[in-house]
């Protein structure tokens, strides 16, 4: 008798199933059994020419070619953050590492999926600046909030965050959505000298809306072009990213607010559920490495976290802050920027909306 | 056994080895169907599970099952006017596709050769290779103030501002370039369907192009009309790319605020919240639409 179509296909497709059941589950079980042999690190991190930098000075000559094997996992840090919280539930982390700001990594820690972190495992975390340290997060590179202002164009630059309320640089200022909390931090410094009144402040951002106008750009990149083209003469931005357009050729120049910079610390902290823990360590205490920090610091303009970290006198003088500038920067109040931080996203939205 | 007896028995046998195989047939659609409800089915019951969370900054999603979210949506006007603005661009884009499209579309199918037809397809696909961030990313060098237009139309002495980069009408272009492939593609085919036949007897009969056009090759084309502008539609009410890049951090559309809420702000309950008021938003405009157009579609047949 002639056997149906099916009939013969049905064994065979039994075993092509089953076929392909075993490579998914190989190929969904091997990259763990494999990177479980070896010293490997999952590395959260941004991308572009931080990551650039960041495997330069410190990944490449301090861990791999010591025999570690780091993986990484780029993108910006919503995504990374969202990842890891969600991951939560299933008790493990894709990433062994994250590099992060302090804020994040405050938000984080208190999601419970960032570790407390055992010191006696980063020898060189005692070097770290007393005001920068955290009990969870290793500070790397830190920067201030300052005024970045075109030379040509503004001879008398705006001294502090308030005189940036001055009707006279209608249409010259650019800020960038993606640091809105630190705007909103700024109109409480300016309304109460704190930075925990940005209830206070928000008539103050309205004000600068209404009368200054500032110029909303997306992200930094296009604030770096808004400069560039004359759209805007005056940023209000990290002071790292003020020395690397200038550096690009920008003619601009730097006022430190006298009101006290903003600080931003970026680091990173070990995943609670890393799978890698120790060599999550090895890379944390490297990070902090002063040789390294001091080639990172001078390519990428912030300033080093590690006392130890040795620049030349020039490069120093270029990108850290004076004693006296480091007296007067303020900190986030961390709890109170993670319990507001969607409120006022939400407002920023709706008083800048067209 | 007769001829006619081998007949009359294999009929059954026959009948009944389709039955068999009819009985099959649901299988062979079980992989498509395992595919929908676990990677669409069971994220969108979990996504409307969340919705009607409660969000609290400290936990983030706290278990409950409250309307809190989407009457927060309702009572306040920013996500209204964010979801009308989304509205507007959509169908605006949409009717900018078709009436750019239609010709198109019908000149390919009528009036070029087999050689020079799969040439101008191409061409109109080629676009779709690219990703749309990119193809984006290069509008904004087209449009910005400084940008290649602003240059070209200096070379005839325009040198006011263009306006734009981060307004309704840069996000509009962005879209139409974006959506016009999908349009022509999918009307071309429509109108490749449509028997030549027809226009060449209602010529016959006297009719003039227009009157062809409007009383032969329309009607006939409506459906397929009907399929390219709902998925224009479809696929500019959930834009994320252009109303992001073009429209800059001031313009809000629904896709770029249900990101921020979910990646940004870490409210998820409000995020779902608003993915369900957007698609329920583009499913009711989809089956309006559709319902209103067969429904002419049928006075127009008859």
């Amino acid at each position: 008798m002639r056997k149906t179509f099916p009939e013969i296909q049905n064994p065979l497709r039994r075993s092509v199933l089953g076929l392909m059941a075993t490579g998914a589950a190989s190929a969904i079980l091997m990259p763990r059994m494999v990177l479980a042999q070896q010293k490997t690190i999952v590395v959260s991190n941004w991308g572009g020419d931080w990551n650039d930098r960041t495997v330069k000075f410190m990944e490449k000559p301090l861990l791999e070619d010591r025999g570690y094997k780091i993986v990484h996992d780029l993108g910006m840090e919503p995504e990374r953050k969202a990842k890891l919280i969600s991951e939560k539930r299933v008790r493990r982390a894709s990433a062994d590492v994250i590099h992060i700001n302090s804020s994040d990594a405050f938000e984080l820690k208190r999601q419970e999926v960032v570790a407390d972190l055992d010191l006696a495992r980063i020898p060189n975390y005692a070097n770290i600046a007393e005001r920068l340290k955290s009990p969870y997060f290793v500070p790397w590179l830190y920067s201030g909030v300052v005024i970045i202002y075109n030379k040509d164009k503004v001879k008398n630059p705006p001294r502090s965050y308030a005189e940036l309320w001055d009707p006279k640089w209608a249409g010259r200022l650019g800020l960038t959505s993606q640091l809105y909390f630190n705007y909103m931090m700024m109109a409480s410094l300016v309304a109460k000298g704190n930075m925990t009144s940005v209830d206070e402040g928000k008539p103050l951002i309205e004000k600068l809306i209404a009368e200054v106008k500032p110029k909303l750009y997306a992200a930094h990149q296009q604030l770096q072009a808004g400069l560039a083209n004359g759209e805007v003469d005056i940023a209000v931005n990290y002071k790292a990213r003020g020395l690397q357009w200038a550096r690009d050729g920008q003619n601009l120049a730097i006022q430190y607010p006298e009101d006290g910079a903003i600080s931003v610390i970026f680091g990173a902290c070990l995943a609670r559920f890393a799978a890698h823990a120790d060599a999550g360590y090895a890379y944390l205490d490297a990070m902090l490495d002063p040789t390294a920090m001091a080639n990172l610091s001078a390519a990428s303009l912030y300033a080093p976290s590690n006392t130890k970290a040795v620049l030349s006198d020039e490069v120093r003088k270029e990108i850290d802050f004076t004693e006296e500038e480091r007296a007067k920067m303020h900190f986030l109040d961390y709890a109170y920027v993670a319990d507001n931080t969607s409120k006022w996203l939400e407002w920023w939205n709706k008083s800048f909306a067209a | 056994m007769t001829v006619a007896d081998m007949t009359i028995n294999s009929a059954p046998r026959v009948a009944a080895r389709k039955t068999r195989q009819r009985s099959r047939l649901p299988w062979l659609m079980s992989p498509a169907l395992i595919f929908v409800i676990a990677c669409l089915l069971f994220p969108l019951a979990m996504m409307l599970r969340y919705s009607l969370n409660h969000y609290d900054p400290a936990e983030l999603m706290v278990s409950a099952l409250t309307a809190e979210n989407y009457l927060k949506f309702f009572s306040d006007s920013f996500y209204q006017e964010v979801l009308w603005r989304t509205v507007g661009i959509s169908v605006l884009s949409t009717v900018i596709c078709l009436v750019a499209g239609v010709p198109v579309a019908y000149f390919l199918a009528r009036y070029t050769s087999a050689l020079y037809k799969r040439v101008l397809l191409l061409l109109i696909l080629v676009p779709l290779l690219i990703g749309n961030v990119v193809r984006t990313s290069a509008w904004m060098l087209i449009l910005n103030d400084t940008g290649v237009l602003a240059a070209f139309l200096g070379l005839f002495g325009y040198t006011g501002r263009l306006n734009l980069m981060y307004t309704s009408t840069g996000v509009v272009i962005g879209l139409v370039s974006v959506l016009l492939p999908f349009m022509v593609i999918t009307l071309n085919s429509v109108f490749e369907a449509i028997d030549h036949n027809l226009e060449d007897a209602a010529s016959s009969l006297g009719a003039g192009h227009l009157t062809i056009m409007r009383q032969v090759v329309l009607p006939l084309a409506l459906p397929g009309i009907l399929a390219g502008s709902v998925l224009c539609l479809i696929l500019a009410m959930n834009a994320y790319a252009t109303p992001v890049l073009i429209g800059g951090p001031t313009f809000n559309m629904m896709a770029p605020i249900v990101y921020q809420q979910i990646a940004k702000a870490m409210n998820w309950p409000f995020g779902a919240a608003l993915a369900f008021v957007l698609m329920a938003a583009t499913l009711v405009m989809t089956i309006g639409v559709s319902a209103v157009v067969q429904n002419k579609y049928r006075k127009w047949s008859e």
